[in-house]
């Protein structure tokens, strides 16, 4: 009986220890990073202002951003941004946002207690802090992460 | 092995050890209702004492289909606000006011959701009515009721009104979240943008952002030069695009600094509300003395 129970519990281990038989090989490694956003390549037609507006950001993303990479340390990007801030407010506020977002993003020393971090490990910026609406700013404490 | 004799009895124990707990492990399943009224009852009470509210609430409600229980239907309402659910955890607690022994902590605990669910002006219109006042709970409520007016945009009431239900110890450092909310620390978004429009920049490093503001300075000073240098070389495209430039990004910067200082002030706002509840929770206004809650 104990040599039966000794040589199911040794021969068990043995048949079933490796399943895999197959010989490992290197692993191809993509180091690409993928955009967090995602291209809506529509524009917008709703008047000429807004066709002017998203036909010149689609531009950009086709010709310089998407060749470029995902460089903006924000989300949503400058460019997106500019669009969220002419959707919230009109042309001109959008402008002066965006003016004022690229100047940001232009400091090398960016304060890191001045924003939260984004799940993508990006900075969260959001155009609705900036639309001079007092109730509509929606503070998150920098030490948390936002998740979109 | 010679000399070693086997003994006839050792496979049969080996066997009955190994298969007696299976055999024997549950005899009596069929016998014992797991869903009668009392043992949901103490599976509530038991998954209560988790603080596992969102499956304590299912049992408590079964249970109180058949049975009619104060404490049970107190802990099934008292789980339901604990979860969210602060309508139907309301219309529980209402069914304990009257004729109940529990009458006083379900009313204390009404009054509680109402603070909770943030709508001031209704719980001091509540408080001032008297409507389902606890009795044995006033100071609390009254407490409750200044509080109330630092957690929303409401005009303050005299400050020696404002203290005078709480006690010597409570009164310094109310009397400190009074005059921070009567003079919250703000920086004047005005201040901010004539100090751009001055230096561009200033505003910003007026809110803190040091990094933004110098920014701020060197590109709009090196797009003003730039427009200046090539309309000194008569270069009249290249003069007009570079001050177009710095005209969106010297009036970007102004705007921006307004919106920085909106930005910092609902900081503040924010941080002073949040001390407000820490102290609020930290004080347990709101902790029951009733033993059955076991928190």
């Amino acid at each position: 009986m104990k040599n039966g129970v000794l040589f199911f519990l040794i021969g068990f281990n043995i048949c079933y220890a490796q399943t895999d038989w197959v010989k490992w090989n290197a692993v191809e490694i993509s180091y690409e990073l993928p955009s967090i956003e995602i291209r809506n390549f529509k524009i917008d037609n709703g008047n000429v202002g807004s066709t002017l507006l998203t036909g010149a950001v689609k531009t950009y993303h086709v010709l310089i951003s998407d060749i470029d990479g995902d460089n903006c340390p924000f989300f949503p990007s400058c460019s997106e941004f500019f669009i969220q801030s002419v959707k919230s407010t009109n042309v001109l506020a959008g402008i002066l946002m965006f003016a004022d977002r690229f100047t940001r993003d232009t400091n090398f020393f960016k304060n890191r207690a001045q924003y939260p971090f984004h799940s993508s490990g990006k900075l969260y910026d959001p155009a609705v802090n900036y639309t001079l609406k007092f109730n509509n700013i929606n503070h998150i404490p920098y030490d948390q992460i936002v998740k979109d | 092995m010679k000399g070693c004799k086997r003994n006839p009895f050792s496979a049969f124990f080996f066997i009955l050890t190994l298969f007696s707990n299976l055999l024997l492990a549950q005899t009596n399943s069929s016998q014992i209702d797991f869903f009668s009224p009392q043992n949901r009852l103490k599976f509530g009470d038991y998954l209560f004492r988790e603080q596992d509210y969102l499956r304590a609430i299912n049992e408590y409600q079964e249970y109180l289909k058949i049975a009619n229980n104060d404490t049970a239907r107190f802990k099934f309402a008292f789980a339901l606000a604990e979860m969210g659910r602060e309508t139907e955890a309301l219309d529980n607690y209402k069914g304990l006011f009257f004729s109940s022994p529990l009458n006083e902590g379900a009313r204390l605990e009404f009054y509680k959701i109402n603070f909770q669910q943030g709508d001031f002006v209704r719980f001091r219109d509540l408080c001032t009515e008297k409507i389902y006042l606890p009795e044995n709970s006033d100071l609390i409520i009254q407490k409750l009721n200044r509080f109330s007016y630092l957690l929303d945009d409401n005009l303050l009431p005299d400050s020696a009104a404002f203290v005078d239900v709480f006690d010597q110890g409570e009164k310094e450092q109310v009397l400190n979240f009074y005059m921070r909310k009567k003079f919250p620390p703000y920086k004047s978004p005005l201040t901010a943008a004539v100090l751009s429009a001055i230096i561009p920049g200033a505003g910003k490093i007026y809110t803190g952002n040091y990094g933004d503001g110098i920014t701020a300075f060197l590109l709009t000073g090196i797009l003003s030069f730039l427009a200046y240098d090539n309309f000194k070389a008569d270069h009249d495209f290249r003069g007009w695009l570079f001050t177009g430039l710095a005209v969106m990004f010297y009036s970007g910067n102004v705007y921006g600094s307004v919106a920085s200082t909106q930005i910092y002030n609902v900081g503040i706002k924010f941080h002073f509300e949040n001390e407000v509840k820490i102290y609020l929770n930290e004080k347990k206004y709101f902790l029951n003395k009733y033993d059955f809650l076991n928190r």
